[in-house]
């Protein structure tokens, strides 16, 4: 287990590189640049220039991509060039946010939708699972911006249990962290549903039934287990996404967080910034598919055979 | 004294269709009936309805009655019947690849039945579960128990599902089709463990497969099914010796023998109809050499023919040898 778990990290690093250049070459090669965003309309070349030589950005991109790996292999993520700060500080601000509400987002909806998954498993094709499921497709579809309008206006507006908006007190992430959740909800509901009613086909569980064992033990101890597998590799995918994906959430609710610290790099052209928030997403997407390959392996001896062949 | 087991008019529905119907046959302690038919012919659901899981695959009692010593379990409440299943009666299932939970260890997965049903703590349970095991001859047993079901071969897994079945010491065991997914010198092996376990501890087997070879060499009865229902059953030396269903005749006919020349060997013509659209009188007739107008209005009646056999055919019901 341990030289699968070192095996799995090791195969990251060239994924490591090839993201770091594709990061790095996606903004630069979008038009526009910083500089629009520090100069007046109307201003001399010559400013322009100078103000190019000063941040790099006259050199080749090779160049360019070469001094920037020189800095993260040193640990620094460079300075804003428009917000002038350093990047490494700009991220620690927001980071928090966007875990907070990932986290308690993701918890939500593993939770909630794998107890929904198994109610709806154990009732199959009767009206609960049908209520549950047509839920849960309610729950995927629609738009979070709008879910999350509805749920200001009833549970901070009209109840005034939770705050509108911000970030200030703890309540405030729940209302944001349940309308991102509830789309994985519905999702990893439906895994969970679908894995157990396949599972409860198989041989062996029918082989259980043949031993006596109950249908309460068959289904909490057996089928469960089965289905946590697609299960947290569901959930391990969403890792990444949670923490830039709430882009829309996070607007909605006037949070801030990694999603909104990117959306007005871009808009900038702040090439350190973008650069450091989308490699910060990139290596949550990396931690995450790692996090999901170690717990299968854990859970599954089958997935572990299968590597080392 | 009753039979172990004990089958009558047992009809089970799917729905609108009728699967089995009129349904019989018992086994002895010490016995082993063989059950045989091609595939669709109702073996596995007669095997799963007498281990009361036919509500797993939809299906559903209609009629008759199964007798386990003096319990009938058509309608038993399912806390006794659990109790009954893997403690008094076990199934072998028809594939090993398919019949272990691959990610519970061996070990885990054989003491179950003796937990469950006789009481056992884990330490004796899995004294009990390595004896089952070199009793099934699995070599080096203390490191099969740790090992994951895909570390093991087709033979090995279906030697640890009979183990399984035996933990939770069972007087009747249904194995359907237990030798199908394995190799032919692994389905010998496996036979003979059957064999010798029913001898050893005057079991019950009920040994269903489509393999007349099988039959011959391990059974002491047959019941031959044929589209849910019992064509013929005797005991096995008087029925390849005299088959009298055209059926049973057709299928000892498809056992292939010394002396036999290419082209000799003859399958039964036609296939066997689905459940959807079964044939009215006898459901045989479409297929049968010997088919009169009859056949296709009346169903037979199974006659006794002699001690222990009988034949559910109209060709036979006038026969003088049918009086005793």
């Amino acid at each position: 287990m341990t030289k699968y778990a070192i095996r799995r990290v090791l195969a990251l690093l060239p994924v490591f590189l090839v993201v770091t250049g594709i990061v790095f070459l996606l903004i630069h090669l979008v038009p526009g640049d910083p500089i629009d965003n520090l100069v007046r309309a109307g201003s001399d070349p010559e400013q322009r220039a100078a103000i190019a030589r000063a941040y790099g950005l006259d050199r080749s991109l090779v160049e360019q991509y070469l001094t920037w790996m020189g800095h993260l292999a040193q640990g620094d993520l460079g300075t804003a060039i428009v917000q002038r700060r350093p990047v490494a500080d700009l991220i620690a601000e927001n980071i928090g946010y966007s875990l907070a509400l990932g986290g308690s987002a993701l918890a939500f909806s593993a939770i909630v939708g794998v107890l929904a998954g198994v109610v709806a498993a154990s009732f199959q094709d009767r009206p609960l699972d049908r209520m549950l499921m047509g839920a849960a497709l309610i729950g995927s579809t629609v738009p979070s911006f709008w879910l999350g309008l509805l749920m200001i206006l009833l549970f901070a507006v009209e109840l005034g249990w939770v705050p509108v908006s911000g970030a200030r007190h703890w309540t405030s992430v729940i209302l944001p962290a349940a309308t991102v959740g509830l789309a994985g909800m519905a999702l990893v509901a439906r895994v969970t549903r679908i894995a157990m009613v396949q599972t409860a086909r198989a041989d062996f569980v029918t082989l259980l039934h043949a031993n006596g064992v109950s249908r309460f033990a068959i289904q909490s101890r057996h089928l469960l287990r089965h289905a946590l597998v697609p299960v947290l590799t569901l959930l391990s995918l969403r890792i990444g996404l949670i923490v830039g994906g709430s882009v829309t959430v996070e607007y909605v609710f006037a949070r801030p967080g990694l999603g909104s610290l990117l959306i007005r790099a871009i808009n900038q052209r702040d090439y350190p910034v973008i650069q450091g928030c989308l490699l910060m997403l990139a290596v949550a997407v990396m931690l995450g598919t790692l996090i999901g390959d170690l717990l299968q392996a854990a859970m599954d001896p089958r997935q572990r055979e299968e590597q080392r062949s | 004294m009753s039979p172990l087991l004990g089958v009558r008019d047992l009809a089970v529905t799917f729905g609108a269709q009728r699967p089995l119907d009129d349904v019989g046959f018992r086994v002895e302690r010490g016995e082993i009936l063989g059950l045989v038919g091609e595939s669709g012919s109702g073996k596995s659901i007669t095997a799963m309805t007498v281990m009361g899981l036919l509500p797993l695959v939809g299906g559903r009692v209609a009629a008759g009655s199964i007798r386990f010593e003096d319990t009938e379990l058509v309608g038993l409440e399912e806390p006794a019947y659990r109790r009954l299943r893997g403690g008094r009666i076990a199934l072998i299932t028809q594939n090993p690849m398919t019949s272990l939970d691959p990610m519970v260890r061996i070990g885990r997965q054989v003491d179950r039945g003796a937990r469950l049903h006789l009481g056992l703590d884990a330490a004796t349970a899995r004294a009990r579960t390595l004896e089952l095991m070199e009793r099934m001859r699995i070599p080096d047993a203390a490191r099969v128990c740790e090992l994951h079901p895909h570390q093991l071969s087709g033979g090995m897994k279906q030697r640890i599902v009979i183990a399984m079945a035996l933990s939770g010491a069972p007087d009747l065991l249904i194995a359907d089709e237990p030798t199908t997914a394995l190799d032919v010198i692994v389905q010998a092996q496996i036979v003979q463990l059957l064999v010798e376990l029913v001898r050893e501890q005057r079991l019950g087997l009920v040994l269903i497969t489509h393999d007349m070879g099988l039959v011959a060499q391990a059974c002491d009865r047959v019941a031959v099914m044929y589209c849910g229902r019992i064509v013929e059953s005797g005991p096995v030396d008087t029925m390849f010796a005299a088959p009298r269903h055209p059926y049973t005749r057709a299928l000892t006919a498809c056992i292939p023998r010394p002396g036999l020349r290419h082209g000799d060997l003859v399958g039964i013509p036609g296939a066997v109809p689905s459940v959807a659209e079964m044939p009215t009188g006898c459901r045989f007739h479409p297929r049968c050499a010997d088919a009169m107008p009859t056949c296709r209005q009346h169903a037979p009646r199974s006659v006794a023919i002699g001690a222990d056999h009988a034949v559910a055919c109209r060709l036979v019901e006038p026969a003088p040898e049918a009086a005793p």
